[in-house]
C-alpha cells in the first residue's frame, strides 16, 4: 500500500477476575472481560498509531482501510523512522503447575480467606487480601508476515495487615504473583508475616538520616537496580537525551563485581515469549563488570542509538508498544550473607520495597524500603521504620562493595508512559557504602 | 443519535437484569481521543484512539456484583457474570440505589468547540515548542492530546443520565546538562489553555536547575509548588478522607472529626459544581446528585467522603464522591474538585526553599504519612525570585504533622488532576543534604 513502509497488529482478549477480601467482608469478587487492539503504521514521517476497543479482526478492503486512516494520520509526524533489523521468534510459555481457570471462584475466596484470616492479632485492626488472575490471547502480525498468537496467565495475591496502638499506624505487606499458576494454596504463612511485621512496626524508631552503610535484600536491591540503572538504560530515553547514560558507553560506574542483566525470556513474572513488535526476546547485560555495556531497545531505537539488541518493547493491551524492563536483576556474586553483614559492621540493613522513581535525565533516582534494622557491630538489633534512599546513578553504584551469591526475583509492576506492565527485579543481599538515607528520626 | 442508539440496548439488559436482581445499574463510556508524542523537537508518532466500554453493578439481597466489557453486543455474557460476582459477595445492609431527580443537562467540563482532530495537537505542539524557545535547554520529549467522551449512567429506579467531558493535556521535558525541567497543563477547554507556558516553563527550570549548589542537612522554612504539595497531599493525606479507610481503620484521621488537623488557617473542600473545571459533574459515578463537601474548615476536620455502599454499611448518607477509573470494576470514594483554600499571602517575600516537584511520593506511608523523597528543581528564593538552585537533597517529614506547620498560601491556585490547589508555605521541614 503507497506511503506505508510497515505495519504491525497486536490484538489481546482476555478477561480478569478478581476478589477483593476486607476484615473477613467479601467486598467484590467476579470477572470483566475485555477486548482491544493496537495498530501501528510507519510512514516516511513517523508513526501513525490506532487504538481500539472491542476489536473484530478483518480483512481485504476494510483492513486495508483501517491501514490507510493510520497512514493518514502519520502525515503531522516529521521523523524519518527507520526499524532496526532484529531476529524474530517466539518461546514457549512456560507450562502452570496449576491452571486457575480450573479452580472454581468459590474456592479461591475459601483459599484466599484463610490467608487473610491468617492475618488476625489483636493489634491488627483491618486485613485486606487481594486475589487478581489476569489471563491475555495475544495475537500479533506485521507487514512483514511474521505472526504469532500466545496466550498468558499471571495470577497472584496480596495481603495487607494495618496495626494501630494508641494512634500510632503501621502495616505489612505481602505479596506473591507469578506465571506459574494457582499459587493461593498453603500461604497462610504470608498473611501471619504481614501481621507479624505490621505489629513489630508499632515498636520501631524512625530511622535517622544521613550517609551510611546499607546492606539491602534481594527485593530491595533488585528495585535499586530497576531504579538506578534499569529506566537509564531504555533506549528511547537515550534517544532523547533523556539519560545520564547517554554516551557513556564503556565508561566504568560501578566495581567489577557489578553486572546488571534485563532478560524477558526467564521464566519469571515480567516473561514474555515474544516482544510486541514481534521481536524474539533475549538477554542484555546492561552493566558489565561495572562497566556500561548495551541499552534496552526496540527496533527505532536500536536503529537511532545502537549498542544493544531489539526485543525489549512492551505494551499493555491496546497501547503502543515502550521500550521497557521485563526481569531485571543484579547477578549474584561470591560474598556470603554473614560477610556482608560483618563487613558493613555498623549501618543499616534494608527489607522489602514499597516502590521508587528515578529521574534518569537528571540521574537522580529514590526509593523506599517497608522496613529495615541497624546494623551494629555485625549485628542486626533495632527495628527501623519508613526508611527511603536516593543516589546518583553515575556515582552511587561504585558503592556497591559486595554482592552476595544466592539471587532470588520477586515481581511487581513498573509505571511508564501511562502503561503498566508485569516485571520481576531481582539481586542477591548487597553492601551499599555511603547509601544516603532518609528518615524522620532525629537521634 | 448515539445517546438514543445506546438506550435501546441499555433499556433490554434493565429489563432482563431487573426479573433476576433486586436492582442493577449500567454505566457505559464511549470516547474518542487524538494525540500526538515528540520525540526532540519532531513529532514522532500520531495516535488515534476509539474507547468504549460498559460496566454492570447488581444487588440482591445486600450482595453487590460486578462485571465489564468492551463489548456492548455482549452485555448479556456481562450481566450472567455480575450476577454470578455477586452471590459470592458478603451481603451488607442496602437502602438502594438513587431515584432519578431533576438535573441540569448542560455538562460542566465539556467545550463543544473542540474538534477532535490531529491539526489541533499538532498546532498546540508547535505553539508549546515556540515558547519551550525562550531558555537555551533541550526539548527531549512532548506530547498533547485531546480527548471527548459521553458517559451514560442507567438504573433500575429509572436514572437515565449521561454527560460529555472534554480534555486537554500537554506536557514537554527539557534538558540542560544534566538537570531537567518538565511542565504540563490540561482543561476541559481549548481556550484555557496556554502551550507556551508550558513550553516555557519546562525550559525554564532545566535551565535554571543548572549547577546547582549543595544544602546542608537541617531544619528550613519550605515553599511547596502546587505539584509538589499535590504529590504529597494527593498520596497520604486525600485518602485518609475516605470513609471507606476510616470505618476500615486505615486512617489517621479516622479519630479526628471535630479536631483541629491542620492549620486554623486552612480550609479543605470538594466543589464538583465549580464552574470551568476539570472535574466538575452534575451526578457522581452511581447517580447521586453532587454538592459541595467541606471537609476541613478553619483547620477543623468536619466530615469524610463517602459512596452509597460505604454510607449504608456504617449508618451514614452518601457525599456523592462516587469516582470510576473507567468503565470498569466498581464505583469507589474519591473527589471531583478537591480544593486547598485559605488565606493567601505573598509567600515567597522572606527566604524560603522552593521545591518545584519531588521524587517518590508514592513510596510515603499511606498510613501514618511519613515520607522521605527527593526534590527536584528546588531554588533558594527570596523576594519572589529563584536565586540559587539547590542540586540534590531529599524533603523528610509527615504529610499529616506539616499541615500544622502551615504558615501562607499563595494568592494562585493551579490544577494538579483533580486537585485545585496554591503554593504552600511550611515551617521548619527537615532537608537531608549529601
Amino acid at each position: 500500500m503507497s506511503g506505508i513502509l510497515y505495519y504491525d497488529l497486536r490484538h489481546v482478549t482476555g478477561q480478569v477476575t478478581h476478589i477483593d477480601i476486607d476484615n473477613s467482608v467479601v467486598e467484590s469478587a467476579g470477572t470483566s472481560f475485555f477486548n482491544k487492539a493496537v495498530i501501528r503504521v510507519l510512514s516516511k514521517t513517523g508513526w501513525g498509531i490506532l487504538q481500539i476497543d472491542n476489536y473484530s479482526p478483518c480483512q481485504g478492503k476494510k483492513f486495508d482501510a483501517i491501514l490507510e486512516s493510520a497512514c493518514r494520520l502519520a502525515r503531522i509526524t516529521e521523523e524519518n523512522v527507520v526499524l532496526g533489523d532484529a531476529p524474530h521468534g517466539i518461546l514457549s510459555v512456560p507450562p502452570m503447575k496449576e491452571d486457575p481457570r480450573d479452580v472454581c471462584i468459590e474456592e479461591k475466596s475459601t483459599l484466599l480467606s484463610e490467608i487473610e484470616k491468617a492475618a488476625q492479632h489483636p493489634l491488627v485492626v483491618n486485613r485486606r487480601a487481594n486475589f487478581i488472575e489476569k489471563i491475555e490471547h495475544i495475537r500479533f502480525t506485521d507487514s512483514s508476515e511474521n505472526e504469532y498468537s500466545y496466550e498468558m496467565c499471571r495470577s497472584g495475591f496480596n495481603i495487607l495487615a494495618v496495626a494501630s496502638r494508641n494512634g500510632n499506624i503501621q502495616m505489612g505487606y505481602e505479596r506473591e504473583h507469578s506465571i506459574h499458576g494457582f499459587n493461593l494454596r498453603h500461604q497462610q504463612s504470608l498473611g501471619k508475616k504481614a501481621a507479624e511485621i505490621a505489629v513489630a512496626l508499632l515498636d520501631a524508631g524512625a530511622a535517622k538520616s544521613g550517609k551510611m552503610r546499607a546492606v539491602l535484600d534481594p527485593e530491595l536491591a533488585g528495585v535499586f537496580a530497576h531504579e538506578a540503572v534499569g529506566h537509564a538504560s531504555e533506549g528511547d530515553l537515550v534517544q532523547e537525551g533523556n539519560s545520564v547514560l547517554k554516551g557513556k558507553t564503556g565508561q566504568k560506574i560501578g566495581n567489577a563485581n557489578l553486572t546488571i542483566i534485563d532478560d524477558p525470556g526467564i521464566p519469571e513474572f515480567g516473561f514474555d515469549p515474544v516482544d510486541a513488535e514481534g521481536v524474539a526476546v533475549r538477554r542484555t547485560e546492561i552493566i558489565k563488570k561495572g562497566v556500561i555495556n548495551a541499552y534496552l531497545h526496540n527496533r527505532e531505537t536500536l536503529s537511532s542509538v545502537g549498542n544493544g539488541i531489539a526485543g525489549h518493547a512492551r505494551a499493555m493491551p491496546g497501547e503502543p508498544p515502550l521500550v521497557r524492563m521485563s526481569n531485571t536483576f543484579i547477578e549474584a556474586g561470591d560474598a556470603m550473607q554473614h560477610e556482608i553483614f560483618e563487613e558493613c559492621r555498623d549501618g543499616i540493613f534494608l527489607k522489602g520495597s514499597r516502590g521508587g522513581q528515578v529521574d534518569p535525565g537528571r540521574g537522580i533516582f529514590q526509593f523506599n524500603a517497608e522496613y529495615g534494622y541497624l546494623i551494629e557491630n555485625g549485628e542486626c538489633t533495632r527495628m527501623v521504620r519508613d526508611v527511603s534512599l536516593s543516589g546518583e546513578i553515575l556515582k552511587t553504584l561504585h558503592g556497591i562493595s559486595l554482592c552476595g551469591n544466592v539471587r532470588t526475583m520477586s515481581p511487581g509492576y513498573c509505571g511508564k508512559g501511562g502503561q503498566s506492565v508485569p516485571v520481576s527485579d531481582g539481586a542477591p543481599y548487597i553492601l551499599l557504602c555511603d547509601a544516603v538515607v532518609g528518615g524522620s528520626g532525629m537521634d | 443519535m448515539r445517546w438514543w442508539a445506546a438506550v435501546a440496548w441499555i433499556d433490554q439488559l434493565l429489563h432482563d437484569g431487573q426479573k433476576k436482581v433486586d436492582e442493577i445499574e449500567v454505566f457505559y463510556v464511549e470516547g474518542s481521543s487524538v494525540s500526538a508524542d515528540t520525540k526532540k523537537k519532531k513529532v514522532n508518532l500520531a495516535t488515534i484512539s476509539k474507547e468504549c466500554g460498559l460496566g454492570i453493578r447488581t444487588i440482591h439481597k445486600g450482595r453487590i456484583g460486578s462485571s465489564s466489557t468492551n463489548d456492548p453486543d455482549h452485555w448479556q455474557e456481562c450481566l450472567n457474570a455480575a450476577i454470578a460476582s455477586g452471590k459470592l459477595a458478603t451481603p451488607q445492609d442496602w437502602e438502594g440505589l438513587p431515584d432519578v431527580v431533576p438535573l441540569s443537562r448542560t455538562p460542566l467540563s465539556f467545550d463543544s468547540t473542540l474538534r477532535i482532530e490531529p491539526k489541533v495537537v499538532l498546532d498546540l505542539i508547535e505553539r508549546m515548542l515556540e515558547g519551550a524557545g525562550e531558555h537555551p535547554a533541550e526539548v527531549t520529549a512532548g506530547s498533547a492530546s485531546l480527548f471527548t467522551a459521553m458517559v451514560t449512567l442507567a438504573n433500575s429506579r429509572g436514572v437515565r443520565y449521561t454527560n460529555q467531558h472534554t480534555g486537554v493535556s500537554l506536557s514537554l521535558e527539557a534538558i540542560h546538562g544534566q538537570s531537567t525541567g518538565y511542565e504540563f497543563d490540561h482543561s476541559s477547554f481549548l481556550d484555557k489553555m496556554e502551550p507556551e507556558s508550558v513550553g516555557e516553563r519546562a525550559t525554564f527550570f532545566a535551565k535554571e536547575s543548572d549547577n546547582g549548589k549543595d544544602i546542608a542537612t537541617g531544619d528550613y522554612e519550605i515553599l511547596l509548588s502546587p505539584l509538589a504539595y499535590g504529590e504529597l497531599l494527593g498520596n497520604v493525606f486525600v485518602p485518609a478522607l475516605s470513609g471507606r479507610n476510616v470505618h476500615a481503620g486505615r486512617s489517621r484521621l479516622s479519630q479526628s472529626l471535630g479536631k483541629i488537623v491542620t492549620d486554623p488557617a486552612i480550609t479543605m473542600y470538594d466543589d464538583p459544581l465549580l464552574k470551568g473545571a476539570n472535574g466538575s459533574v452534575h451526578w457522581d459515578a452511581e447517580g447521586t446528585p453532587t454538592r459541595r463537601i467541606d471537609f476541613i474548615r478553619d483547620g477543623i476536620l468536619e466530615t469524610f467522603a463517602y459512596d452509597l455502599k460505604t454510607a449504608y454499611r456504617f449508618g451514614n448518607k452518601s457525599t456523592a464522591s462516587a469516582i470510576r477509573g473507567g468503565f470498569g470494576g466498581l464505583p469507589s470514594i474519591g473527589h471531583h474538585n478537591f480544593i486547598v483554600d485559605g488565606k493567601r499571602n505573598e509567600v515567597a517575600d522572606d527566604r524560603v526553599v522552593y521545591v518545584h516537584n519531588v521524587v517518590g511520593a508514592h513510596t510515603a506511608n499511606p498510613m501514618n504519612g511519613d515520607f522521605s523523597v527527593e526534590i527536584s528543581n528546588a531554588f533558594w528564593m527570596e523576594g519572589g525570585e529563584f536565586e540559587t538552585p539547590i542540586r540534590s537533597a531529599m524533603l523528610s517529614g509527615n504529610v499529616f504533622d506539616l499541615h500544622h506547620d502551615i504558615c501562607g498560601l499563595s494568592k494562585e491556585s493551579r490544577a494538579i488532576g483533580s486537585m485545585i490547589l496554591p503554593s504552600v508555605k511550611i515551617n521548619k521541614q527537615h532537608i537531608i543534604g549529601k
